[in-house]
């Protein structure tokens, strides 16, 4: 029996796929449309028989191996979870852009934590574009409108700004210092001393020993003492020096959390993209870009995470 | 004797009196009068004379070769439109003027992705695929006139055009709504809808539309059913603000205030806001332009964010009806709709608007001033 199961595990997720019943909100959400298809049926209809031969889409030949898992190299190919605005097709124009625009302008590696540098071009400033450095301290959204948030302080003034990646005003982006922190979004030095956020604008770009994987920096913040703009102490921040919790903040805050998801396996399932088609779309990055790459990008193979 | 029939039919129906009068009793649009309906029609069944579309019996007891015998038999045959040799010529193409109406396409919405345009500009473009559109039925005026679904408005300037999407196996439908295709010779459609067009855009059913039907730099209506909330409150459905949450307040934070004065203009008006059911309405956005076409695909980027429906939803794509827009079209539309004949040179994949960012250019960059 043991044999038998395992084997159908395959075929079950599939069944999970298929279906349009997956959540109690999605359930809903597709009850109550009666002038909509659901997206499998939209699927059956693009590689329906019946239909002439120039509408079919392309299918990816052949398997190639690929050395390692894209998705956290480059999170932005990965698209938005919910089952019911999704689109196969759409998800496959917007990377094809995407492709597009790397083959001209290259996008390097770069994680939350990372020093970076962007020119953008500026029609009103005098030498028509701006270069800012900063510290990448948040990485949102997927597709084209893929973005990140640098933030830095100039004149005694913290600033940040938010940079489409796929913006074509966009020249350069420059990775200064390849590096990781311990958290995923460093919001919170918006609440630290500006000490933590200062970099010079003439930094020079420091260069990673070969064949080293991405170092994560272990240093720990020292937060401004209150008010703060979030209660950092629901967020279990791990990159930040303990901080003073009154009794009634550490009992709120543990009623706040929510330690059962980490069991909860139908969430897990739901709120990522299944192992399919993620395995779909690394494929196809790495046949367009580490593949096709043109010789004046090529440059040393990217490091091992 | 005309008069007095009407005179009955008039408090009968209790319908309005000019039309009855102007009309002969032997126009059967007579009949059926015309009465303006405010609001919503809110039923779940179909006009009566719409036929019924799922099939009385099913294949029960076939073996499972004689299923894919029928499958392999659907595929091979429903492919192929139906050819008959005793068919007419092409049908005459006509001239389009302002007052030309052509038919649309029923195309299926899929999301909004943002695109650039060559100054650096964000524009967020919403996709719309034709899939597998046919011309099912073309009605002239003169017959459509006396057909159920007339309005007296439309006067006798239009006929109109049955559209079908997404190909079907004849077997899931009922015997009546697989014979509205006889006449087109392609497989039963899922979907059907009707445009109204100008008999200068007849065209002959059986057609093929893509997205090719409109040119990049056109401007559309998009027409299609809402996003459904169901039965929903006041706060949700006109945004009306509610009572606070304390202050002495109980079971009311979230209703309306007052619903009218008293004295003589007292009581509830007609239109008063109220709870009820929200979305699922069919609703029209206009003036949208086309930036980019998928010919492959069949896809339309239209610029905006806000085409009524859900995902994967059916949307009625039609031209313009904005007279500053149709004043402003220069050249004119393929007439009735882009045929593969039309196409002299191999089409390119995807046609753009001049003023689109294409991610194959380089970067956008300003000149430096020279000082």
């Amino acid at each position: 029996m043991a044999t038998a199961r395992t084997f159908c595990l395959k075929c079950s997720l599939h069944l999970f796929k298929k279906g349009p019943n997956v959540g109690s909100i999605g359930t809903n959400v597709f009850m109550r449309q009666s002038n909509t298809l659901s997206p499998r049926l939209v699927d059956v209809h693009r590689h329906s028989k019946l239909l002439d031969e120039n509408q079919t889409q392309d299918k990816a030949d052949e398997i190639l191996e690929v050395p390692r898992d894209f998705r956290f190299v480059h999170p932005e190919f990965m698209p938005p979870s919910l089952w019911y605005r999704r689109d196969k097709l759409t998800e496959y124009l917007e990377r094809r852009d995407m492709y597009r625009r790397r083959s001209v302008m290259e996008i390097p590696e770069f994680y939350v934590g990372s020093i970076m540098a962007v020119t953008l071009a500026d029609e009103y400033s005098p030498k028509k574009n701006s270069r800012f450095v900063g510290i990448c301290i948040e990485r949102r959204e997927s597709g084209l409108r893929a973005n990140f948030r640098l933030r830095n302080v100039v004149n005694g003034q913290g600033v940040e700004i938010l940079y489409e990646m796929y913006n074509p005003l966009l020249q350069k982006i420059e990775v200064l210092k390849l590096e990781k922190r311990l958290d995923d979004q460093l919001l919170y030095l918006r609440d630290a001393p500006y000490e933590y956020s200062t970099f010079s604008f003439d930094l020079a770009p420091v260069p990673l020993p070969k064949a080293s994987s991405v170092p994560v920096n272990t240093l720990k913040v020292k937060l401004n003492p209150r008010p703060w703009l979030q209660r950092w102490e629901r967020a279990g921040l791990q990159g930040v020096e303990e901080f003073e919790v009154s009794e009634k903040q550490r009992i709120k805050a543990e009623k706040a959390t929510t330690p059962w998801e980490k069991y909860d396996l139908m969430k897990k399932y739901r709120s990522g993209i299944n192992e399919y088609d993620r395995g779909d779309i690394i494929q196809e990055f790495y046949k367009q870009t580490e593949l096709n790459k043109p010789k004046t990008l090529k440059k040393k193979p990217l490091k091992q995470v | 004797m005309a008069n007095k029939c009407s005179m009955l039919l008039v408090r009968a129906s209790n319908c309005v009196h000019n039309y009855i009068h102007r009309e002969t009793l032997t126009n059967p649009s007579f009949i059926s009068c015309y009465q303006q309906k405010r609001g919503r029609r809110r039923t779940c069944k179909p006009p009566s004379w719409f036929v019924r579309r799922s099939p009385t019996t099913w294949d029960k007891d076939l073996t499972p070769e004689n299923k894919e015998f029928l499958h392999g038999l659907v595929e091979d045959e429903c492919k192929v439109p139906v050819c008959s040799p005793l068919r007419d010529e092409p049908w005459p193409r006509g001239e389009w003027t302002r007052s030309t109406r052509r038919t649309g396409v029923l195309a299926i919405k899929l999301s909004t992705i943002p695109q650039w345009t060559k100054d650096g500009r964000k524009v967020y473009t919403t996709l719309l695929q034709v899939l597998d559109n046919h011309v099912i039925r073309y009605t002239p005026p003169e017959d459509f006139r006396k057909t159920a679904g007339w309005k007296p408005y439309w006067g006798q300037k239009f006929g109109s055009v049955v559209v079908g999407a997404l190909s079907c196996d004849p077997r899931k439908f009922s015997k009546e709504y697989n014979h509205l295709f006889m006449e087109s010779g392609v497989p039963p459609k899922r979907k059907l809808t009707r445009f109204i067009v100008t008999p200068d855009a007849a065209i002959e059913p059986g057609t093929p539309l893509t997205a090719m039907h409109f040119r990049v730099g056109d401007y559309v209506d998009c027409q299609a059913k809402t996003i459904g909330h169901g039965f929903q409150g006041v706060v949700k459905r006109w945004g009306m603000k509610g009572m606070p949450a304390s202050h002495g307040v109980t079971k009311s934070h979230r209703k309306m205030g007052g619903t009218g004065g008293g004295g003589d203009k007292g009581g509830i008006w007609k239109g008063k806001k109220m709870p009820g059911h929200m979305g699922m309405d069919w609703s029209i956005l206009k003036g949208l332009k086309i930036v980019r076409v998928n010919t492959k695909f069949n896809i339309l980027y239209v610029v905006s964010t806000s085409v009524p429906g859900p995902t994967n939803c059916y949307v009625r794509v039609y031209d313009t009806v904005l007279p500053n827009r149709i004043r402003a079209t220069k050249e004119p539309p393929p007439m009735p709709t882009c045929y593969p004949e039309d196409i002299s040179d191999e089409l390119p994949e995807e046609l753009f608007h001049e003023d689109l960012f294409r991610f194959t250019e380089p970067s956008i960059s300003y000149a430096e001033e020279e000082s």
